[in-house]
């Protein structure tokens, strides 16, 4: 279990951790996603006491971490920059955590696990050879080698998959859970990618300047998501959002496009309404009914992403079709489009200061 | 055409500069080869011998020069180790942490390098004097600090600022204190720095006359000095001199050839993504 209250951390005048309130439960593997410099290797380090947050405390499974050096933490950690020891080979990288004074194992039971581990990792092949003739994703696999090789009280994993190729990432992104000591391991992983987090995260947390703005689970993430920023962050195509006032019976967005969603706001409030592209129906079904001109359309492999003019034309919104429902559209085409009331998002309009925050509807 | 002009002008400019440089060198070889009664005389005569060599290494004339030579290497080696041994970690914290007055610190310690010894020299004799350090092995590896340390300091420094601290990190977290980290990670790493550093000091230390001038009269007294003792008596022996000068010149030079592959050889290899 970790728990982090009230960190902040400031090197000079810029403040990495502001505030930052994060808990991760025993044995939960918990993705924390952020755009870079939001503060996400600061809070891992702070966990692992290698930088002193300001103020705020650190607490693993219960024990208030204050003045505890890192080598008594029991966490283990892979970097992001990998942190190999360039001087070694991958097989006395591997090793360096099981002849440490702290989880020192026997020399042919600490050969065994490392054997294990590098079979599960696929680099049995590359642990004579020194760091230095290893290519970016070896590397990256030693050093996530390094970390799953001893029993840890926590994992903390920065970007740990960033630079394997495009085939090897998903196949270890699906392997990565089924591992052992990850399902025992209180896990926090650290991701800027949101199709990481939605995979692999029990429940993730988005982090933004420091501050947690979101903790939940996938589901929570992406029908509930706090602001338009993390409406944004989740989902490819990114959510449509058609800016709009709130009337008597709905909201009116801006070219006359009525949308049938009743905000708990005053009539004239200015909103954000937002539409996840796969949940937009090209061809009839049930719910409200939108109609539009194509804008243009993209292939996407099997299936389309398909740009709709709406009403009198400045609104565009963006869907994913079939290929086989949309290979016949052209341009300026006119399209009937259909959108469930349910699957409608309202938020506050963007403001200067911050992004606007999602109004709860009533349906 | 005109390329090939300048190339042949290139090198002839190398031949001279190469001539030039060398000639000093060049002069003492065939000083030292000369014997005692063509040293003054006025039309060219060489007839080699090598019996200056002889005479210096002999210890006949009543100099003893091999026990300059064991003095200056004592001296050098000890002044080197000792600022290795304080200077390294000194240099590690120093590129690590930023204390109160750190800088202040490193900067008084630079000072000694670009402050003239002459200026401290006086005192120096007074205290050696007095703590009975004058013409003593320790007396003169304390005051070669005055050379060595802050040279080891300020190059180790950089060295360590260039490793990348999340080496040591990584090292903490696999359960390692920080002096394990140091040691063994840390250390490792800047070896070849070390080496650098360390031939480097060596060869200053080896060439420092003016506090084994002062600060020495026979006991501790080393090469620089010592050589110069050839040019006193009825008349001046200059091909003993040379001949010790050029006998002093081997051991910096055969330190510089062992460990010419750390010198050239890079720092960082891998250790962190590119």
């Amino acid at each position: 279990m970790i728990r982090l209250s009230g960190i902040r951390k400031a090197y000079g005048k810029t403040l990495a951790l502001n505030e930052l309130e994060l808990e991760v439960r025993e044995g939960e593997f918990f993705c924390l996603l952020g755009p870079s410099g939001a503060g996400k290797t600061t809070t891992l380090k702070t966990i692992a006491g290698l930088e002193q947050p300001d103020s705020g405390t650190v607490v693993l499974d219960g024990e208030d971490m204050r003045g505890v050096e890192p080598y008594d933490r029991g966490v283990a950690m892979c970097f992001e920059s990998y942190a190999l020891y360039p001087h070694r080979s991958a097989y006395d990288n591997l090793a360096s955590p099981l002849r440490s004074p702290r989880h020192r194992l026997p020399a042919d039971e600490a050969r065994q696990r490392i054997g294990a581990i590098a079979e599960l990792l696929g680099i049995s092949g590359l642990l004579d050879r020194p760091v230095g003739q290893l290519s970016n994703g070896q590397r990256q696999r030693v050093a996530l080698g390094r970390v799953l090789v001893r029993p840890a009280r926590a994992f903390l994993l920065d970007e740990p998959l960033s630079h394997l190729d495009a085939k090897l990432r998903q196949q270890m992104r699906a392997e990565l859970k089924a591992i052992g000591a990850v399902q025992h391991t209180t896990t926090l992983y650290v991701t800027h990618d949101s199709v990481e987090a939605l995979a692999l995260g029990d429940r993730i947390g988005v982090i933004r300047q420091g501050r947690i703005v979101q903790t939940g689970t996938r589901e929570e993430i992406w029908y509930r998501p706090h602001d338009t920023e993390v409406a944004r962050a989740f989902g490819r195509p990114r959510i449509n959002l058609l800016p709009g006032v709130v009337t008597e019976s709905g909201v009116r967005a801006d070219g006359g496009v009525e949308l049938p969603v009743r905000a708990r706001a005053a009539p004239g409030t200015e909103v954000l309404v937002g539409l996840r592209p796969r949940d937009i129906a090209l061809h009839g079904g049930e719910g409200h009914e939108l109609t539009g001109t194509v804008y243009v359309t993209e292939v996407l492999g099997r299936s389309v992403e398909v740009t709709v003019r709406l009403g009198s034309g400045e609104q565009r919104v963006s869907l994913v079709a079939a290929r086989a429902d949309a290979a016949r559209l052209r341009a300026d085409d006119p399209v009937r489009l259909v959108v469930r009331p349910e699957n409608l998002l309202l938020f506050e309009a963007d403001r200067p200061e911050r992004p606007g925050r999602r109004i709860e509807t009533e349906s | 055409m005109k390329k090939r002009l300048a190339g042949w002008l290139c090198d002839a400019a190398l031949v001279l500069y190469f001539v030039f440089a060398l000639f000093p060198i060049a002069w003492m070889v065939i000083l030292s080869l000369k014997p005692t009664d063509q040293l003054f005389s006025t039309y060219f005569s060489f007839s080699p011998t090598l019996d200056g060599y002889r005479t210096v290494l002999g210890d006949s004339e009543g100099i003893p020069f091999v026990r300059f030579f064991v003095n200056s290497l004592v001296v050098s080696v000890g002044a080197v180790v000792l600022s290795l041994v304080v200077g390294l970690p000194a240099a590690y914290a120093s590129a690590r942490w930023r204390f109160k007055g750190s800088e202040n610190l490193m900067f008084t310690l630079l000072s000694f390098r670009f402050a003239p010894e002459l200026t401290v020299i006086i005192p120096l004799f007074v205290l050696y004097q007095k703590l009975g350090l004058f013409d003593t092995y320790v007396g003169m590896v304390w005051v070669l600090q005055l050379v060595t340390l802050p040279l080891i300091v300020w190059i180790m420094r950089s060295y360590f600022a260039d490793l990348t601290p999340e080496l040591e990190q990584a090292a903490l977290l696999d359960g390692y204190t920080r002096k394990q980290a140091f040691f063994r990670v840390a250390l490792p790493l800047v070896k070849p720095g070390v080496a650098a550093v360390s031939l480097l000091a060596f060869i200053f230390a080896w060439n420092n006359f003016v506090f084994p001038l002062i600060l020495t009269s026979n006991e501790a007294q080393t090469v620089t000095v010592g050589a110069l003792s050839f040019l006193g008596g009825d008349r001046p022996k200059y091909n003993l001199t040379a001949a010790a000068a050029l006998v002093s010149v081997v051991p910096p030079l055969l330190l510089a050839l062992t460990i010419q592959r750390y010198l050239v050889r890079g720092l960082s290899f891998g250790a962190v993504k590119s």
